[in-house]
C-alpha cells in the first residue's frame, strides 16, 4: 500500500536516503501498532454487544482446564484425571488435550498476577484470542515482508487484522485452539522463509520451536508438516536446491519431530502415522540431492558424469527400500495410517461415502461460492493477481506462498472449516497484489503529474522497488552458479551491492517509460480504495453482526425492543446452587462442557466424543419410553436430566431437533432403537401424526411436559405445529426447574419405589398403560442388564 | 398395466432419508443363542417326523431343481440367473417349502437404466460382483443361495407377485418363505449404499452363509499393467536425462502459474461442492420445461454452472489487475494502454458489482456501516 514511503529495505550505498529510511521504519512501526490495535478492537464487538463471557461449547472446556491449571500448577494439570465427566469412566485430561492454548493463557495470567495486575482467569481467557490476532497480523507482516517487501507486508497485515474468516474464530470470548494456532501457523511459515532467505541456523532452530508451539496448539499442525516438505520437493524438482533449503528443512524435521513427540497428545504419532511420512520421505530425498550437489561440487564435470550414475542408482535403491518399508508400515495399519478426516481432504468424496459422522458435521461441509464472499470478501478478487505477482519473478519464498495459497484454497473447497487456513494465505497474496497495484498507479500519477519533474524525488521511490527486483536478480544469479564455490557472506554482500548499482540506475531510466495513462490510473486508484473501503465495512459488519453471538446468551430484536434470553446460565446456576456437589446430570453431549464448567456437576457425556457407546447409552435413554429410560439413567447414578427446549421461544437448535441423531447414534449400538419407529413415512414430526414410539419417548415427554399450559394449544414455534400429545403425566421423573423462557428444563429422577408394592403395581400398570407395539421384554431393552 | 414408468416411482425421496447405518445388520446376541438351542431341537423333531414323507413326495424334484439352477448359473457369465415368470413359478411358487435354497433377487428394469438418480446400472454391477465373488468363494459347490435378476418388462406378473412397485429393489427369499410378498425380506435402502460389501453384510446377517471377500476386478488388467510398467521403464531414462538437464515442463513457471490460478478458480467456484454433492450443471424449471435454471436461490446449495460463473467473476478481476500492473506497463502505445485500462476497469467494476448483487439475491446479503449516530 505504502511501499514507496515505508520501505525499510536498506540500501547501504545511498546515504542520502538513510533519513528517509529511518522515517519509513518509524512510520511502519506505528502503522503496525495501529494494525495491532485494529485487530484487537474489531474483535471486541462481542464484549460490547453482549458481555465479557466465554462463548459456545468447547471454549468452556478450555476455560475449565485453564482454571485448573492456574489453581493447581502445571504438574497437577499434566496428571489431571477428570472425574467430573464421562461418569463413571472419567477422562484423562493431561494427555488428551492440545495444551498450547491453556498454557498460553495460564502464562499470561501468571505474568499479570506477578506484576500485581489481578485479572481473573476468565478475563484472560476472553481476551487471549484478540491479543493473538494482533500477533498473527504482525506475523503476516513479517512473512509478506520476506516475500515481497515491507509495503506488501503492511498491506497483508492490515488485511489479516480484519479478515472475517479469522474473526469468526477469534472474537473476544471464543477461547479455542484456533485462536492461538493461526498465529503459530503464520509465524512458523515466516521463520521457514526467513531461514530459506538467510540460510541461518539460528532461524532454523527458532523455526523448530515455533513448530513445536503449533503442535502444542492445534491438530492442524499436520498442514505445516506436509506443506513444507511439499515446498522442498517442489524446489528440488524445479532445480532450486540450495544449501539454504537444506538448512531450512533438515533441522525442522529432526528437531521438530523430536519436539512434537514431546506433546503427550501427539506422542509417537509423530513418527507412526502417515500424515508425517511425507516429511521423512522428503528428508531422505533432500539428503540424496545434497549428496549429488556436493559430489558435483568436488568433481570435474567429466568425473561427475561417471559418478552421477553411481550415486543416482545407489540413492534410488535406498529411496526405493525406504519407500517399500514405509508402504509396508502403512499397509499394515487398518486405515492405511490416515485418519478419516485427512483422507476426506485428499479424496473429497471419501467422507460422504464411508464416514457419515464426519460428513454430517456442518463444519465439514464443502462450501459454496457465497461462503468465499462472506469469509474472505474482496480478497477473493485480488488473490489471482497476487499469485501472478508471486511468479514475477519467482523466488523460493514466493513459490512457497503460491504453494500455500493453492493447497489451502483446495482444502477449503473440501471443508468449510479450513477456510480459516486459507484466510492468511489470501491476505498475504492480496496484500502483495494490492501493494504492487498501488505501486504502479501512484508511480504513474507521480511521473505525469504536472509540476513534478525533478529527478531527485523520483529515484527515492524507485530504489526500493528496484532493490527488490535487484535482490531477486541476485537470488537468480546465485542459483545459476549453485553452491560450487560457496561465497562467504561478506563477499555475497559485496556482490549484491555490485549488482545493485548499475541496475538501479538503469531501472530508474526505464521506469519512466513504464507509466500508465494518468486519468485511468487515477480512476483505478480510486476504485481500489473503494474496494478496500468495502472490505473494511464488510469486515466490521461481519464482526458486529455475524460472528459475535456467544450462543450462551441469546438476543432477539422484535418490535417491542430487545429480548435477552439468558436461560442457559440460569439453569446452570440453579444446578450449582440447588443440587448436591456429587449429583450426576445427564444431558445430550452438546451441553456436557458447559455443565461441568458452569454448574460444576458431574456429567455422563460431553463434547469430547471419545466414547461412542456411552453417548449411545444416553441417546438410547432419551429415545426409550419413560420406564426404560429411568432404568438406564438409574443404573448410571443419574439424579437430574437436563433437556433444552426451544418450542416456546422458537430456538431452533434444541434437543427435539437434534433428537434424530440421538436415535441414530443410540440405534447404532443398541439395535432395538430403530429410526423408522420415530418417523412417519420417512418424515420426522411431533404433531398428531407422529408415531406412538415418538410420542412416548423420554425426550418428547421431558420437552413437552406441561407445555400445553403455556398457551392452551401446545403450539411449537420451532416446528410450527401443535404437538401431538398434550396432556400426560410423568411417572418416573419429576420436574424440578424450568427456566424463564422454558429453554432449559431440569427433571429429577423419582426414587425407586418400595420393592414389594412396586413390583405388583408396576407389572399391572405396564400391561394396562403401555401402548407400545413391542411389548416383548422391556427388560431386554435396558442395555445395562 | 399402464405405462411402466408411472407404476415404478423412483426411490429418490427415500434415498434422502439417511437411516441408521449399522443397526439393521447387528444381530441380537442373546436372542440368537436361545434361538439356536431352540431351533436345533425343533429341527431334529421336524426332520424325523417330516423327512420320511416329505422326502418321499418330493424326492425327485428337489435335487432336480438345484441341478437346474446350477446349470443356469453356470450358463450365465457372472453367475446371476435370469428369471422370468415361468422360472419364478418353477423354482419359487410351485416348489414346496422349505426349499433347499434361498434366492437373492435383483429387480431390474431396462427402461429405467438411463435414469441416473436410481443408479440401477451401478447397483446391478455391484450385484453381479457379489454373485461372482460368492460363487468363486464357494468353488461353485454352493447350493444354498442363488443370485437372480428379473426384468420388469419381461415378467410383470412376477413383479406383482413380489409386490415390487419401486426400484431399486433387492429381495431375499428364504427357504421357508411361502408368500413371496410377505415372507421375503427386502434389502434396506440405507444398507445397500450401492456397494457389494454392504450387500454381502446383508446376506450374511440373514442367511448365516459366509460370502467371503469380494473380488473386484482390478482397474487395469495384468496385461495393461505390464505394458504401462514397460513403457515407464523405457521412458524413465529420458525423463531422468531431462530432469538433470533442467528442461522439463516442471521448470516452466508458466505451467505452474496457470496451474495455481486454475486450482484457485476451481476451488472458489465451489466445484468441490458440486462433485461431493453431485450437483447438476443446471435444473429444468418445473413450471416451464423449456426454461433452464442456472442459479439456485438459497445458501448452502449451488448449481454447477452458477459456481463456474461466479468463480470466473472472482478470477477475472485479479487477472485483469495483474495484466494491468505487470503487462500493460510495458506496452508503448499510449492509446492502446488507455483503451485496455478502461476495459479492465469497466470489467472489474462490473464483476465485483455482479457478485455483490448475486450474493444479495442468493443469500440476502446486505451490509451496513456503523457510522456515528450524530451523522444521521
Amino acid at each position: 500500500m505504502a511501499a514507496t514511503e515505508t520501505s525499510t529495505a536498506t540500501v547501504p550505498t545511498l546515504y542520502t536516503n538513510t533519513l528517509r529510511n529511518a522515517f519509513g521504519g518509524v512510520l511502519s512501526f506505528f502503522i503496525l501498532l495501529l494494525i495491532g490495535v485494529l485487530a484487537f478492537s474489531i474483535r471486541l464487538f462481542s464484549v460490547i454487544k453482549y458481555e465479557s463471557v466465554i462463548h459456545e461449547f468447547d471454549p468452556y472446556f478450555n476455560y475449565r482446564v485453564t482454571q485448573f491449571l492456574t489453581k493447581n500448577g502445571i504438574y497437577e494439570f499434566w496428571n489431571w484425571f477428570d472425574d467430573r465427566t464421562w461418569y463413571p469412566l472419567g477422562r484423562v485430561i493431561g494427555g488428551t488435550v492440545y495444551p498450547g492454548l491453556t498454557l498460553t493463557a495460564g502464562t499470561i495470567w501468571w505474568l499479570l498476577n506477578s506484576l500485581n495486575i489481578p485479572l481473573s482467569v476468565e478475563t484472560v481467557c476472553v481476551f487471549t484470542a484478540p491479543i493473538f490476532s494482533a500477533f498473527a497480523s504482525w506475523a503476516a507482516y513479517l512473512l509478506t515482508k520476506e516475500v515481497k517487501g515491507a509495503g506488501a507486508g503492511l498491506t497483508a497485515a492490515a488485511l489479516l487484522a480484519m479478515v472475517p474468516s479469522y474473526i469468526s474464530r477469534s472474537v473476544a470470548g471464543s477461547y479455542d485452539n484456533e485462536a492461538v494456532a493461526i498465529f503459530a501457523l503464520i509465524f512458523t511459515f515466516y521463520l521457514y522463509i526467513k531461514t530459506l532467505n538467510t540460510g541461518s541456523l539460528f532461524y532454523a532452530t527458532l523455526n523448530s520451536i515455533a513448530y513445536f508451539y503449533m503442535v502444542c496448539s492445534w491438530g492442524g499442525y499436520t498442514f505445516i508438516i506436509n506443506l513444507i516438505p511439499m515446498h522442498v520437493l517442489l524446489c528440488i524438482v524445479t532445480g532450486r536446491y540450495s544449501s539454504r533449503l537444506y538448512i531450512a528443512y533438515a533441522p525442522l524435521v529432526v528437531l521438530g519431530t523430536l519436539l512434537a513427540a514431546l506433546v503427550p497428545v501427539v506422542g509417537f504419532n509423530a513418527v507412526m502415522t502417515s500424515e508425517h511420512f511425507a516429511s521423512f520421505l522428503v528428508f531422505i530425498i533432500i539428503h540424496v540431492v545434497a549428496l549429488v550437489y556436493y559430489i558435483k561440487g568436488i568433481l570435474s564435470p567429466k568425473m561427475f558424469k561417471v559418478a552421477v550414475t553411481l550415486v543416482v542408482s545407489a540413492g534410488l535403491a535406498v529411496c526405493l527400500a525406504m519407500i517399500a518399508v514405509l508402504i509396508a508400515l502403512v499397509a499394515s495399519s487398518p486405515t492405511k495410517g490416515w485418519s478419516g478426516r485427512s483422507l476426506s481432504l485428499l479424496d473429497p468424496t471419501y467422507a460422504s461415502k464411508y464416514i457419515p459422522i464426519i460428513a454430517s458435521v456442518s463444519e465439514h461441509q464443502p462450501p459454496t461460492w457465497p461462503s468465499y464472499f462472506m469469509d474472505i470478501n474482496v480478497l477473493a478478487f485480488l488473490v489471482p493477481a497476487g499469485i501472478i505477482a508471486c511468479f514475477l519473478p519467482l523466488s523460493d519464498a514466493s513459490s512457497f506462498v503460491v504453494l500455500y495459497i493453492a493447497t489451502s484454497v483446495y482444502f477449503s473447497g473440501v471443508m468449510v472449516r479450513l477456510m480459516l487456513v486459507l484466510a492468511p494465505a489470501a491476505c498475504i497474496t492480496s496484500g502483495i497484489a494490492l501493494s504492487q497495484a498501488f505501486d504502479v498507479f501512484t508511480r504513474s500519477i507521480k511521473f505525469q503529474l504536472p509540476g513534478v519533474s525533478s529527478n531527485a524525488e523520483v529515484d527515492a521511490g524507485e530504489t526500493s522497488s528496484a532493490t527488490a527486483e535487484a535482490q531477486n536478480n541476485v537470488v537468480k544469479t546465485e542459483k545459476t552458479e549453485t553452491s560450487k564455490d560457496r561465497p562467504s557472506r561478506k563477499s555475497k554482500k559485496k556482490e549484491r551491492e555490485h549488482v545493485e548499482k548499475p541496475s538501479t540506475k538503469a531501472k530508474a531510466e526505464k521506469k519512466r517509460l513504464l507509466a500508465l495513462p494518468l486519468e485511468a490510473s487515477f480512476i483505478s486508484l480510486l476504485l481500489l480504495v473503494l474496494l478496500g473501503a468495502f472490505y473494511v465495512v464488510h469486515c466490521v459488519w461481519a464482526a458486529a453482526e455475524a460472528y459475535s453471538a456467544p450462543s450462551i446468551v441469546l438476543t432477539s430484536h422484535s418490535h417491542d425492543g430487545l429480548h435477552v434470553f439468558d436461560d442457559f446460565r440460569e439453569a446452570y446456576a440453579w444446578l450449582r446452587h440447588n443440587t448436591d456437589v456429587d449429583d450426576k446430570v445427564a444431558s445430550w453431549w452438546d451441553y456436557g462442557y458447559q455443565t461441568t464448567a458452569m454448574a460444576n456437576r458431574t456429567v455422563i457425556v460431553d463434547n469430547n466424543t471419545w466414547n461412542n457407546t456411552h453417548i449411545a447409552t444416553v441417546g438410547t435413554a432419551m429415545s426409550s419410553p419413560e420406564k426404560a429410560a429411568w432404568e438406564i439413567f438409574h443404573s448410571l447414578d443419574v439424579k437430574y436430566v437436563l433437556v433444552v427446549f426451544g418450542g416456546l421461544v422458537g430456538y431452533p437448535s434444541d434437543d427435539i431437533n437434534k433428537f434424530l441423531w440421538m436415535v441414530r447414534i443410540g440405534g447404532g449400538v443398541f439395535p432395538h432403537i430403530k429410526e423408522p419407529d420415530y418417523l412417519r413415512d420417512g418424515q420426522y414430526r411431533i404433531d398428531s401424526q407422529a408415531t406412538p414410539t415418538m410420542l412416548n419417548c423420554l425426550m418428547y415427554k421431558l420437552s413437552y411436559y406441561r407445555f400445553v399450559e403455556t398457551d392452551g394449544k401446545g403450539f411449537d414455534r420451532v416446528r410450527r405445529t401443535e404437538i401431538g400429545k398434550k396432556y400426560f403425566k410423568l411417572s418416573h421423573f419429576e420436574e424440578v426447574f424450568t427456566t424463564h423462557h422454558w429453554m432449559v428444563r431440569i427433571y429429577k429422577l423419582k426414587p425407586p419405589k418400595n420393592r414389594i408394592r412396586g413390583k405388583t403395581k408396576k407389572s399391572k400398570s405396564k400391561t394396562s398403560s403401555t401402548s407400545s407395539p413391542r411389548k416383548s421384554g422391556t427388560k431386554k431393552k435396558n442395555p445395562w442388564h | 398395466m399402464s405405462r411402466p414408468s408411472q407404476s415404478l416411482p423412483s426411490h429418490a425421496t427415500l434415498n434422502q432419508n439417511p437411516s441408521s447405518p449399522i443397526s439393521e445388520t447387528k444381530p441380537k446376541k442373546g436372542k440368537k443363542k436361545e434361538m439356536a438351542i431352540f431351533s436345533t431341537h425343533l429341527f431334529l423333531l421336524l426332520f424325523i417326523t417330516l423327512s420320511l414323507f416329505l422326502v418321499v413326495s418330493t424326492a425327485g424334484s428337489e435335487p432336480e431343481l438345484v441341478a437346474d439352477l446350477l446349470t443356469l448359473q453356470s450358463e450365465s457369465k457372472s453367475g446371476v440367473i435370469h428369471l422370468d415368470d415361468r422360472t419364478v413359478s418353477k423354482f419359487l411358487t410351485s416348489a414346496k417349502t422349505p426349499r433347499p435354497y434361498s434366492f437373492l433377487i435383483f429387480f431390474d428394469a431396462t427402461q429405467l437404466h438411463d435414469k441416473s438418480e436410481l443408479h440401477l446400472r451401478e447397483l446391478r454391477q455391484e450385484f453381479t460382483l457379489l454373485a461372482s465373488s460368492f460363487i468363486a468363494n464357494h468353488n461353485n459347490s454352493n447350493t444354498k443361495l442363488f443370485f437372480c435378476d428379473i426384468e420388469f418388462r419381461e415378467s410383470q406378473s412376477s413383479f406383482h407377485l413380489f409386490g415390487v412397485n419401486s426400484l431399486p429393489h433387492i429381495r431375499l427369499i428364504g427357504p421357508t418363505a411361502k408368500s413371496l410378498k410377505d415372507d421375503s425380506e427386502q434389502m434396506n435402502q440405507g444398507d445397500v449404499s450401492r456397494l457389494a460389501e454392504s450387500m454381502a453384510e446383508f446376506v450374511e446377517s440373514r442367511t448365516k452363509l459366509t460370502v467371503g471377500p469380494i473380488h473386484r476386478p482390478p482397474i487395469l488388467s495384468k496385461k495393461q499393467l505390464g505394458l504401462i510398467v514397460a513403457l515407464l521403464l523405457i521412458w524413465s531414462p529420458f525423463v531422468a536425462k531431462k530432469i538433470f538437464a533442467g528442461e522439463t515442463l516442471l521448470h516452466d513457471s508458466k505451467i505452474w502459474l496457470s496451474g495455481a490460478v486454475f486450482v484457485y478458480f476451481f476451488s472458489v467456484s465451489g466445484a468441490m461442492h458440486n462433485i461431493i454433492r453431485k450437483m447438476p450443471m443446471f435444473l429444468v424449471d418445473r413450471n416451464d420445461p423449456n426454461k433452464l435454471i442456472f442459479f439456485y436461490q438459497g445458501s448452502g446449495m449451488q448449481l454447477g454452472a452458477e459456481g463456474f460463473a461466479v468463480g470466473f467473476l472472482y478470477t477475472i478481476v485479479g487477472l485483469l489487475l495483474a495484466f494491468v500492473t505487470h503487462v500493460l506497463v510495458y506496452v508503448k502505445d499510449a492509446t492502446a494502454k488507455r483503451a485496455a485500462m478502461l476495459f479492465a476497469i469497466f470489467v472489474s467494476f462490473w464483476a465485483v458489482k455482479k457478485v455483490i448483487i448475486l450474493d444479495n439475491w442468493k443469500t440476502g446479503y446486505g451490509i451496513h456501516g456503523f457510522w456515528p449516530s450524530s451523522w444521521n
